[in-house]
């Protein structure tokens, strides 16, 4: 179970890669730039699954259905951002 | 069914959710309404970015009258509630349930920065005649952060009841109904991360 000082680390983690994903969507747009951001909201539900949350020691199941769903949608995103350059 | 079959019952259903080791925090009920709101959620954020990738060029020029800044505040708020939250349901585990009310009320007072931004931001948006029937990016917009919006409101109300309840009681240890109530605001979070980027920040 998360103490204090895990659950501020996580927080400051959380903090810096928000941050970070508005730098880096500033800097510009394409396919690279938003999959890097993506990858730092991934990074964010992580740390909210497992530091927040407490899923880190839960049933593997559930721990796979709440991380699984930032992978899925985040995927999603930038599939259609991918497509978007096709048509 | 009396109380005594209902306490077995209840010993049935952590033996076949809480495997040695492995514990799921908070109620098994709360983990089924997660998973159906971050469905919607999902359909509604999937929709938004297929939207996006048939009209780019208004999705880009739209998004141009959001504040990526406003956006950032409204996620830092909401994450450091979230942080409270859970810094209150360690300090019930430990038995300091007074420190836990205050923890949530902090929680609470955060949140609503995140409220009188997020009101504002509409405001200037109906200002601006940017309302849900403005463009397809719009009508998405309103929808998207309504609704999560909502949840945040509920969200809330739910801090703030268990800070009352924090209050009122002293013993320590486990707490399922306080980690249920903090599981749903961590899940308005986990929504928000998603979310964010997708509105403010992609482009």
């Amino acid at each position: 179970m998360a103490t204090s000082p895990a659950l501020i680390v996580c927080w400051l983690g959380l903090v810096l890669l928000s941050v970070a994903s508005v730098q880096l969507g500033n800097t510009g747009g394409g396919l690279l730039l938003a999959g890097a951001v993506l990858l730092a909201a991934l990074g964010k539900a992580w740390l909210i699954a497992d530091g927040f949350m407490h899923l880190r020691h839960a049933p593997r199941l559930w721990r796979g259905l709440l991380l699984g769903w930032p992978l899925v949608v985040g995927g999603l995103v930038l599939l259609s951002l991918w497509l978007q350059r096709g048509f | 069914m009396d109380a005594g079959g209902r306490a077995t019952q209840e010993a049935k259903a952590e033996v076949v959710f809480q495997r040695p080791g492995k514990r799921l925090p908070g109620d098994l009920a709360m983990w089924f309404f997660i998973l159906a709101e971050l469905t919607v959620f999902a359909l509604l954020i999937v929709t938004f970015a297929v939207a996006q990738a048939w009209q780019p060029a208004l999705f880009h020029a739209s998004r141009g009258a959001l504040d990526s800044s406003i956006g950032l505040a409204l996620t830092l708020s909401l994450l450091t509630a979230g942080l409270f939250a859970a810094l209150a349901q360690e300090q019930v585990r430990r038995g300091r349930s007074q420190w836990a009310g205050g923890l949530l009320l902090a929680a609470l007072l955060v949140a609503s920065v995140y409220v009188g931004l997020k009101l504002s931001e509409y405001q200037h948006l109906l200002g601006l005649g940017l309302g849900m029937e403005h463009n397809s990016f719009f009508t998405l917009y309103w929808i998207l952060t309504g609704f999560h919006f909502l949840h945040v409101l509920l969200g809330m109300l739910i801090l703030a009841w268990l800070a009352v309840r924090c209050w009122r009681r002293s013993q320590a240890g486990d707490d399922a109904v306080l980690e249920s109530g903090v599981l749903y605001w961590h899940m308005v979070d986990l929504i928000w991360v998603l979310l964010f980027p997708l509105v403010y920040v992609l482009n």
